[in-house]
């Protein structure tokens, strides 16, 4: 309890030296949020095409997809504000700056993801929750505390996925050097899990559900409060899957940084 | 300007790109990934609409489309807004500019490598392979002539916008945003994402105004498009010319203009 004590004000810390570095580029952080709300309307106005000319896409409807688009955002964003910092893993370990983050007595997981929080997962989130509760008054789905409890908890879950896949994405490059083009392609994936699982064929579902679990980012949690009558057994456990996941996940990168050798520099 | 210099810079392209060969396969399994989703994400929109056609576009017109559209994006795919932005902040671009070479086309040899690799791995294969899965779905005759200087011309298009938004980057310091961007706007543009076929007409009036579709949506309309006459190509590939002429004097003139307030930090 003690050493969680420490960890938070540890973060608290790390976390206002980020911001004041940030705020010396405020240009900076107006043009991401505005390129990420941006990236947000593009593709919301992409469904809006597609559903003119098609109605429905394996009977999920405009409505349908748009919740899944928003709750996907939603749980992109703490991966986004949170464990950024992943992104720049490669060019740590490839340049050698990584062997100072294992001189300091702390976990080096937490010490190298606290150093970036990352603002533009603001407006994602925002952007999130319009699509969200715009498709939630729009299918007509109750609100309840019941409800809202069980929203979050999908949402907690579904991130937990989305920061691990990230993290073993990230932690290839302990093993493989230029690993970038290995995140940049995991990445891409997610941005198809806004789309209903159901529209892939067995193996490649197989995939989506166990490989790689981009099918628990959305679809899965989203099945509660879209399909009540038929909520498979996979999403009644996925909450249980997400921790198990992210702890799979940290001790890969862990593994990772141990077996760290430097660059001599 | 000086050929051997051009040359020279394409082929040190060829060489950095080529000691990047498990780079290459893995966006190869990247594409492979990519069109696995949307083979079925498309199959599923068109399992659920009502006719076997939509927009004159059946199920395997739509793939065909996407597919090339991606092996182009893969192609022209130049990360200048990167590199560029990236110089900007450590104050290596002061080396560039003092090359003997105007910094545009500087920059443009520099990437000419990775498009030459670019074009014989992944653009000549995913055409190859589109040709015999889908049975021949474009001819190999004139058609393949215009697709190929179409796409030149899309390339210089596309060139040219990455070279504007780069240049942004010496106001905003700003790199991911104005990345980000330039990409949405460009993908969802160009039909790359949804085949203008889709698109509502009132939209579509908008589009066909925009540089945009000149960079992806004229060379594959001129590849596989059916019944183009040779008139019709000509003039799309004029519209694409004056592309050229427009983003390439903005380009130029509004680097001038920024080159006069840029501050380097260091270097």
């Amino acid at each position: 309890m003690k050493k969680l004590q420490f960890y938070i004000r540890i973060y608290q810390k790390i976390l206002v030296q980020d911001l004041k570095s940030k705020m010396s580029y405020r240009t900076d952080f107006i043009i991401s949020t505005l390129g990420m709300i941006l990236t947000n309307i593009v593709g919301m106005v992409t469904f809006w095409i597609m559903f003119q000319k098609f109605t429905n896409i394996n009977g999920w409807n405009y409505h349908e997809m748009l919740f899944l688009y928003g709750f996907s955002l939603i749980a992109l964003t703490p991966m986004q504000c949170f464990f950024d910092n992943n992104w720049n893993l490669r060019n740590h370990v490839y340049s050698g700056d990584f062997i100072k983050y294992c001189f300091r007595p702390i976990n080096v997981f937490f010490y190298f993801i606290s150093e970036v929080f990352d603002i533009k997962g603001i407006g994602q989130f925002f952007m999130g929750s319009v699509a969200l509760s715009y498709a939630w008054i729009k299918l007509d789905l109750d609100v309840s505390i019941w409800i809202l409890l069980k929203l979050f908890i999908a949402l907690v879950t579904a991130s937990l996925f989305m920061i691990s896949i990230m993290n073993i994405a990230a932690a290839t490059c302990f093993w493989i050097i230029n690993s970038g083009y290995i995140m940049v392609t995991i990445f891409k994936f997610t941005e198809y899990a806004r789309y209903p699982a159901n529209i892939y064929q067995s193996v490649f579902r197989f995939c989506f559900t166990f490989i790689i679990p981009i099918a628990f980012v959305a679809y899965y949690p989203s099945l509660t409060f879209l399909r009540p009558d038929q909520i498979p057994i996979l999403t009644q456990i996925a909450p249980l899957l997400g921790i198990l996941f992210f702890i799979l996940s940290y001790k890969i990168w862990m593994k990772g940084a141990t077996t760290y050798s430097g660059t001599g520099s | 300007m000086n050929i051997k210099a051009c040359l020279s810079l394409t082929k040190a392209g060829i060489t950095e790109q080529m000691s990047f060969r498990l780079g290459i396969f893995t966006v190869f399994a990247g594409n492979l990934i990519y069109l696995t989703i949307i083979y079925f994400l498309w199959k599923a929109i068109f399992d659920s609409a009502p006719t076997q056609t939509v927009s004159g576009m059946s199920f395997s017109d739509t793939m065909i489309y996407l597919v090339l559209a991606m092996a182009l994006f893969n192609f022209m795919e130049v990360y200048l807004v990167w590199i560029m932005g990236r110089n900007i902040q450590s104050g290596k671009i002061i080396l560039d500019l003092l090359k003997p070479m105007p910094l545009i086309s500087y920059m443009f040899f520099e990437s000419a490598g990775f498009l030459v690799v670019n074009f014989v791995l992944t653009l000549l294969p995913t055409m190859g392979i589109v040709y015999f899965i889908s049975g021949r779905a474009f001819s190999l005759s004139i058609n393949l002539v215009f697709f190929f200087i179409a796409a030149l011309l899309g390339l210089a298009i596309n060139y040219f916008i990455n070279f504007f938004v780069a240049t942004i980057c010496i106001f905003t310091e700003s790199i991911w945003g104005i990345n980000i961007m330039k990409e949405v706007v460009i993908l969802l543009f160009s039909g790359a994402s949804i085949p203008l076929a889709f698109f509502p007409e009132q939209l579509l009036k908008v589009v066909y105004k925009l540089p945009f579709q000149a960079i992806y949506n004229t060379p594959l309309t001129l590849l596989i498009g059916k019944n183009i006459t040779i008139l019709q190509s000509f003039q799309m590939i004029g519209i694409q010319g004056f592309w050229v002429a427009v983003t390439g004097i903005i380009a130029v003139l509004f680097f001038r203009f920024a080159l006069r307030r840029i501050t380097v930090n260091g270097g």
